[in-house]
Parts: structure tokens; sequence; C-alpha cells
């Protein structure tokens, strides 16, 4: 595991500080208070030296690229908000949020280190994090842009999903790694294709009829279609069973198709996919506006500050994307996506050399969840799938959605720290014998 | 289990190569069609959101168009403003979120939007890179505006106030005036466009160098060069016998009057169609004679000039003419087409030697604080003729105005050359031409003029030419002379005009001015100029579709 990433901890401190620069000094921002940016700075390189001394064998290259990304979108955010009304405020209220996650991040690195006391808590995980999403049927919960995925409890709001699924992913890994085994047991075939027993198969259907149930109910396609997807991929993992991905494609064609009869919200949004163009200033006006602004950037990009993607609604959370490419181009936006892609190939290097298939299971889970969660969004603005409602981790504004996304990172070092131990441990082992 | 999570991984990662793939095709393939989506808006934004440059005329000083912030909820905004109006709205153009633009504010948008291209400057380059707002250079235009103002005065006092006036630089090849009439007031386009668009005068119309008429009579001077080129001498002598048939088609000159021995000259002066169309049939022929049209810049569209200009034209293809299309050709009928842009530029080309300068109406690019980007320098388009035929046909275009007794196109003991055109234009009224230029022995200015519909030939065949006294207006303004008649020649008798201190061009009192020597004295007793116009009658000859004389305007703009 890398066990040191100074260099790359400053130069993503850098970018964030070169992005404020240039819209303070050059688009003549008015200039946040520097507390703040003094705080995340600080906060953040104290986190990534902590990491280091309290988990010393972990793979540390994850912070850079989380400083990297959430400081694009706290620049972004402030970019986008800076002269509006009512939200000049919103990049300190993201930089709060950063805070909070880096404390989150923080608890979850120094008490539990053991992390496979959670396998053992599985059932009463798996339980917590579907009622902690069930809240939002409560009267606690309320809807927002037509989706019902947020709980107001007093002093904040926040959407439970972007916790629960971490309970679940966490339920998941403990679950299919007990069961592997007999799951992967073929018992009969079905056109030439071997069909897995379906007699563990109780709390995965569990899941899939929940995110039936959060689709139907609270209109959520991103939540919904990440509930179906990253139990499926861990069960194929888990198995090693490609029938189970063949079952899985099948229901979701199946659902999907029943979806978009039964429900308005879901035609609406394959209309607007299909062909935006046919309303662009109604269905289709979000991913028009979008696609007009990705295009405006070109390959350098309009230059911070310059261009015009406050015109999509949403902007600084869903289609926070979109305006990466218009601004920085489509040489930033690929940087941004390579930033992304190297989290998961990070996560997936986690999983690979992780001790035992719980923590296995677990890396894996949280980095599939955390890659089609970045496809899904990034795939809706740029129109190549049609658009679910979702954050883009670390850079869209929103304190749930980064609190989340900094216990995943949270728990990908904690696994990490466990992998990079033992490789130490076999080296030493094999030094000592030689 | 390792297995499947490379996969897992690879799977992941064409996800991730397919949407750099899908960015790449929406910000470098599908880039340009996306801009110009209908429902697209962020190039207006972008217009709106930064300044576009000054328009100034050639003085450098009068604006003519300029932006002008305004402050609304979502930032500011600039509109823009035209401060002197009407008189230069066909040349400056408009600018309008819902009407597009025209003029100069489209020929040299690139340049007055500052957006596109690259930087110039290392303020721009630094703009450009950090995205800070770019204000657009500003465009330094050659027109003088007060000759264009005069241009456009004259022609609204104009008989039929319709017509158009253009004045060049002949030796640099620079527009000094180009007016259009009735014109528009560009500041409050976006009210009034509808309704403009919709008038019978069409008022929206560059009539300067976007409508297409005959040119008449003027255009002899073409059909003169190309037999001074086939070896005829201005004194060479033909004979008017009032009658010139062609198979199917007889010329001949109003009223029958025929003036018996003339020379190519007097041709020329009296503007004998009898003469013309014996030259052209007989001497010049049709290949030659659509050649010389060409290379005075017939048929060309001048791509480079920053306004749209309608290519003249001479009609079909010079080897399907007959004796008796050529026979028009040569006085500027039949299917023969142009505009005061073209036939200024060839009265510039014959002032200038014979030497063709590029058009020109951009003098300088300037940065938003002054430092010039970019200035044109003069070029030629073409030797159109030889010095000394240039000098001959010069000379013999003198004669027009001093022989002719033109005394409204005179300006005392300056020389003026020049040539009519009236030209028909059934049913209605013929459209009054004239090109000129001054002084005629050193030309500093070259003008066309044309009023529509603004002949009218007397019962006496002599027409009245409404065109000239713009013309001299432009002129006299130009080289600060006062109209007059030619002082005669006698030395005692001092001349009418006090030559203007400081114009070093003019001649001085003791030069012979106005004529030239070899030249006959005006006849007393001739009519002050001819204009003898072959009457139309049925023309079986006449290649089929040819409507005669018909105008036609060209692309109407904003349609």
């Amino acid at each position: 595991m890398t066990q040191r990433a100074t260099m790359p901890m400053i130069l993503a401190l850098l970018v964030t500080t070169v992005g404020f620069a240039t819209l303070i000094f050059v688009q003549e921002a008015t200039s946040p208070p520097l507390v703040y940016g003094a705080y995340y700075c600080g906060v953040l390189f104290a986190i990534y030296l902590f990491v280091r001394l309290w988990l010393p064998h972990s793979d540390v290259l994850l912070l850079p690229i989380v400083t990297m990304l959430t400081g694009i979108g706290l620049v972004m955010i402030f970019r986008l908000t800076y002269d509006i009304e009512n939200e000049e405020n919103l990049a300190i209220t993201q930089a709060v949020w950063i805070l909070v996650g880096s404390g989150a991040m923080l608890f979850v690195v120094m008490f539990f280190r053991n992390y496979h006391r959670l396998f053992e808590y599985k059932y009463l995980l798996a339980l917590g994090g579907l009622l902690f999403i069930l809240l939002t049927f409560t009267p606690l919960g309320y809807e927002v842009h037509g989706a019902r995925r947020w709980v107001d409890i007093g002093p904040v709001s926040f959407q439970p999903s972007e916790f629960g699924r971490l309970a679940l992913i966490v339920f998941f890994a403990g679950y299919l790694a007990e069961k592997r085994d007999v799951m992967a047991a073929t018992s009969r075939s079905f056109l030439g294709v071997q069909l897995p027993s379906l007699k563990y198969f109780g709390p995965v259907a569990v899941v899939w009829a929940f995110s039936l149930a959060i689709l139907v109910f609270e209109k959520d396609l991103g939540s919904s279609l990440l509930f179906f997807a990253v139990p499926l991929l861990m069960l194929y993992v888990a198995t090693g069973r490609t029938a189970y991905i063949i079952l899985g494609g099948l229901l979701f064609s199946v659902g999907s198709l029943l979806a978009y009869l039964a429900f308005g919200h879901v035609q609406v949004r394959v209309r607007a996919w299909l062909d935006p163009w046919q309303d662009p200033d109604g269905e289709g006006f979000q991913i028009v506006q979008s696609l007009f602004n990705i295009a405006d950037g070109g390959i350098l990009g309009t230059g911070l500050g310059a261009g015009f993607s406050q015109t999509i609604p949403e902007v600084q959370t869903d289609f926070i994307f979109s305006t990466i490419a218009s601004e920085l181009g489509l040489l930033g936006a690929t940087v941004v996506l390579l930033a992304f892609l190297i989290f998961v190939y990070r996560g997936i290097k986690i999983s690979l050399l992780a001790t035992d298939d719980a923590s296995k299971l677990l890396a894996f889970g949280l980095t599939s969840m955390f890659a089609l969660q970045t496809l899904i969004i990034v795939g809706g603005t740029t129109k190549a799938i049609p658009l679910t409602g979702m954050t883009l981790p670390f850079v869209s504004y929103g304190g749930s959605s980064v609190v989340g996304s900094f216990l995943l990172t949270a728990l990908l070092l904690v696994v990490s720290e466990k992998a990079g131990r033992r490789i130490v441990e076999e080296q030493e082992y094999q030094e000592r014998s030689f | 289990m390792n297995a499947h999570l490379r996969r897992s991984f690879y799977f992941f990662a064409m996800g991730f190569v397919v949407l750099i793939g899908v960015l790449a095709y929406w910000q470098v393939y599908a880039r340009e069609s996306l801009a110009d989506n209908p429902a697209n808006n962020l190039q207006t934004r972008k217009d709106i959101s930064a300044p576009r440059g000054l328009i100034l005329a050639g003085d450098g000083e009068t604006v003519l168009a300029r932006s002008e912030p305004r402050e609304t909820q979502t930032g500011t905004v600039y509109d823009r403003s035209y401060p002197e109006g009407a008189p230069f709205s066909n040349v400056v153009g408009y600018w309008s979120t819902q009407y597009d633009r025209t003029g100069i504010e489209a020929g040299e948008n690139s340049t007055l939007s500052g957006a596109a291209g690259d930087p110039e400057t290392l303020d721009e380059l630094i703009n450009q890179l950090s995205g800070g707002p770019q204000p657009g250079n500003n465009v330094v235009l050659t027109l003088d505006p007060d000759l264009q103002r005069i241009a456009y005065e004259g022609l609204a006092e104009s008989r039929t106030g319709r017509g158009s006036a253009v004045a060049f630089d002949p030796r640099s090849g620079e527009v000094l005036a180009l007016a259009s009439y009735p014109s528009f007031d560009p500041n409050d386009i976006d009210e009034n466009f509808p309704e403009l668009s919709e008038d019978p005068d069409s008022p929206l119309l560059n009539r300067a160098t976007q409508a297409l008429y005959p040119p008449g009579s003027t255009f002899k001077v073409i059909t003169a060069a190309a037999a001074l080129e086939a070896g005829v001498e201005p004194g060479q002598e033909f004979v008017d016998d009032g009658a010139y048939e062609t198979p199917g088609y007889t010329v001949r000159n109003y009223q029958n009057k025929s003036r018996g021995e003339v020379t190519f000259t007097q041709a020329l002066v009296f503007s004998i169609n009898v003469v013309f169309a014996e030259i052209g049939v007989d001497i010049v022929e049709p290949e030659r004679l659509d050649e010389m049209a060409r290379e005075f810049g017939y048929g060309d569209d001048y791509e480079d000039f920053p306004l749209s200009v309608s290519p003249s034209g001479t009609g079909p293809p010079p080897e399907e003419w007959l004796p008796g299309y050529t026979a028009q050709v040569a006085f500027g009928q039949g299917q023969v087409l142009s505009n005061v842009f073209e036939m200024g530029l060839v009265t510039a080309a014959i002032a200038n030697d014979g030497e063709m300068m590029e058009p020109q109406i951009v003098r300088e690019i300037r940065s938003p604080d002054g430092v010039i980007l970019d200035r044109s320098s003069p070029e030629t388009r073409r030797e159109v003729l030889p010095e000394d035929t240039a000098r001959d046909l010069n000379e013999m275009m003198q004669a027009v105005v001093s022989e002719g007794n033109l005394t409204q196109a005179q300006l005392g003991d300056v020389p003026v050359a020049g040539k009519t055109g009236t030209a028909e234009a059934p049913p209605n009224s013929p459209h009054s031409w004239w090109i000129s230029f001054a002084p005629a022995d050193d030309p500093e200015i070259a003008v066309a003029v044309m009023v529509e519909n603004g002949g009218i030939i007397d019962v006496e065949g002599d027409a009245d030419t409404p065109a000239i006294p713009i013309a001299t207006e432009i002129i006299a303004a130009h080289l600060d002379a006062e109209p007059g008649p030619i002082p005669q020649p006698a030395p005692q008798q001092p001349p009418n005009q006090q030559p203007q201190p400081g114009q070093g061009q003019q001649p001085g009192p003791g030069q012979q001015p106005g004529q030239s020597p070899g030249q006959p004295p005006a006849q007393p007793g001739a009519p002050p100029f001819g204009q003898q116009q072959a009457p139309f009658q049925p023309q079986p000859a006449q290649p089929p579709g040819a409507a005669p004389g018909q105008q036609q305007p060209g692309q109407s703009p904003g349609g």
C-alpha cells in the first residue's frame, strides 16, 4: 500500500488554492473568509498526517484524491454561487460539511481499526440501514424536486440513503463471505445457464424489493439503481457465477420496462434522454442546457468563471460535472474523471490485497458503489444514459453525500491498513526465512 | 475471487473511458452543431455579457456604434447603440439578439466580439487564459462621415428618394462614402424590424452593394475601354445615321436623331447608342466586351469585402449573345446589371490609370486600449487597362463634362471626368446614373451615384440627371472646391473660382483647367448632353427570359 503521499497532498491543496485565487483575483469574486480556507487545508493535511501515523500500512493515496475532488468541488460551488443572492455562502456550508466528513472519517479510523467487529452485527446493521432509509416515509421525510429522499430532524436535514447503503454493503460483505460457497453451488440449469441455488437468496431479494420500493415511493431512480446493482456485483464477485449477472440483467430489463410503463416520472426521464430536443424548454431543458455548456467548453474550456453553466437547474449538486466540463474543458473533465478512476483503482487494489473474503467484499462493495455512482451521474449529465438524480461523490454540493463519501473512504482505509500490515508481515517472514 | 475483482475493475475502467469518449464527442465533434442549435442562447448571453468594440468612422473620432452597459438582475449586459443613426446604417448594419446582424457588425463580428480568435495582445491573452471579460476590438472604417452624410442627404432630397451613392479614393481603394436611401435607424431595430422588412421601399436593402440595376450608358466606359484596347482611337470617325441594324433588332437613337460624322470621343460625350452598338458588335465583339466587364469586376462578389456584394453581370455567357443582344450590352442594357459599388470601382480603376485597387472599408483594427492591431494597406486588385489607354479614356470622360457642357458636374477650374447613364427600367421611369472622378489630372475621388427611377427624358430627348448634383456635392466637399461652370479659357479673365489655399492638387490660376489639349471646344447649340436611348421595341432577337431593365434586388437582408 502506498504509505507516502505528501507531494500529492500538497498538489491537491494547491489546485484548490489556484482555483480560488483565479476566481477572486480575475473574476473579482468577493473572497470568502480566509479562515475557512486555512481550516480546510489544515484539517485535511492534519488528517493525512494522522492517518499515516495511526494506520501506517494503509493506502494514504486515497487522501490526496479526496482532497483534490473536494477542493475542485469547493471551487466550483463557490464559482457557481458567489454572486447568487441567498446562496453566497454555499461554499462555506460545503467547507463545513467537509470538516464534518473529515471528523466522521477520523472517528471511523480511530474506533473501527478492527472493522471485523462490524460483521458480527451485520443483521443489525442491515435492519438499521433499512429502517433508517424508511425514515423518509415518516412525517419527518420530505420531497425535493419530486424525490422523497430527505429527512428533517430539527437542526439538520439529510438523505438517509447515503448512510443506509453503507450499512447494507457491510451487511452483504459479511453475509456473502459466509455463504459464498453454498451460493456458488449450482443445483439446476435452465437453457444451458447454470442457475444458482435460491436457498440463500433471501437477503438479496429483500434488498432488491427494497430498491423497487425506493423507485416507486421515493421516486429516487439513482438510489434505486445503486441498491440493485451493488449487491448484484458483490454477488458476482463472491460466487464467481456469471449467471447472477445474467439473472440480474434480466430482472433489471423487466423491472425497467415495467417501471417505464407504470410510472410517469420514469417516462419523463427516458423521453428527456431519448430526444431532449423535442422540448428543449420543458422536459429536456436541464439536459439540453447541460450539453450546450459542455459543448461550449471545447477542449480547453471557457476558463474558470467564464462559462454560463448557471443556466442549468441543480448545477451545484447533480450537474456540477457540466460546469467542470464547460469551464475546464475536455482536458479538465478528463483529469477529474481519471482522479475518480484512480480512486476506484486503489479501492479494487485494496480489495485484491485484503486478507479475508469479508474484507475483500467490503472493499469491493464500497468501491463499486463509488464507481457506479460516478459513472451514473456523469453519464446522466452527458446524455450517455438517462438522467437519475445523484450527486458526484466529494464534488457535488450536499452534506449527506460528502459525509457519506468520507465514511466510505474511512472504511477503505481501515481495510487497507489490515491488508498492508499482512503484506509487511509476509515480507518480514520471508526475509527471516531466507 | 481476485479474477472477478479484476474483471469488475476493467468494467468500471471501460465505463470511464466511454464517458471520456462521450465528452470528446460533445466537446469536439458535436461542438459546432450544438453551438448553432436554435435553442442554444449561450452565444447571445456571451455576446451581451462583454462589451463589443466600437465602430468608428475614418476620422477615428465619429462613433458609429458602441456598447452601453445596463445593470440587470443577473449582472451587467451591454446594449448596442448607434449615435449616427440611419445615414450609416447600410454600412454599419445592426446587431440584434433577435434578428441576427448585418453590415460591418456581421462582416467584422469576430473582431468586434473579441470572444473568438487568437489573442493579439498580452492583456487579451491573460484575459483569455483566466476567463476574464474580453471586450471586443475597435474597427475604424475608411468612411468620411461628412461625405457619407452629404451623399445620404443628397439621395434623400432626390426626385424619388430612392438611390445609392459610393465614393472611392481611387489611389487606395478606400471607400469614402457608401450611402443608400431609404435607410433605417439601427437603434430600435428589434421593435421595427418586422415593419421595415415589409416596407415596399426595402429600407433594409443596401442598394449600393446588394441591389442590381441596369447601368445604362455608364457601361459605355467599359465598352469604350474594350474598344480602345481593340485599337479604336479617340479621334476615330464614326457615322451616326440614327439607326444600327442587327438581324432582328435595330438600335435607334431617341426620336431617330442622327449626328452624322462624329469622333469616338464625341460618341461618348453625346452617348450615341448607334455608334456604341456598332463598336460593340463589329469591333469589340461579345467575348472581349464580356472579358473587359469581368476584368473590371463584373461577376465578382468581392468576398474579402466585409459587406455582402451582389455580383454584377452581363447576362448569358458571351458565346450565346446574338448581335442584337451584344448591341444592347454595349450601352448597358439587355441583361446587364450592376450597382454603384461596382460602377464606382470601374470609375476608380479608370481614374487610377487603369490600376484597379482592392476595395477597402476597414482601415484599422484597434484593441480597446488603442493599440493598432491591424492596418489595411492599399492592394492592387488588377491592372485592368494599360496606362495610356486609361489616360485616353480619362480624357474622353473629361470631354463628357466639358464638351457635353454638364455645368452641374463642373467644379470651376478643377477638371472633372464623368459619364451619365439613363437606364431603361420599364414600366417605370429610367434610373439616373452618374459616374465621375476628379481632379481628372490627378484623381483623388471617384464617385458613382444612382437615383432609382430618377431619370426623366423630356420631349426633346434630353434626360435630366439628378444623380449629377449629388455626386458634385460629394466631390466638391472632398476636394474643398466650389461647384461651378468651367471658367472661360481667356487668360485675361479671372477665374470664377479662387483656388482654395492649401489644396496643392488644384491647378493654379495660370493653368488651362478643364480642357484637354487637342479636344475641340464645346459646340454651342448642342444639347447639354446627349442621352439617346434605344426605345424598347419588340426584341425577337433577345435571349428568352430576358427582362430588360428589370431591377433585381439582391437577397433582402434578414429574409
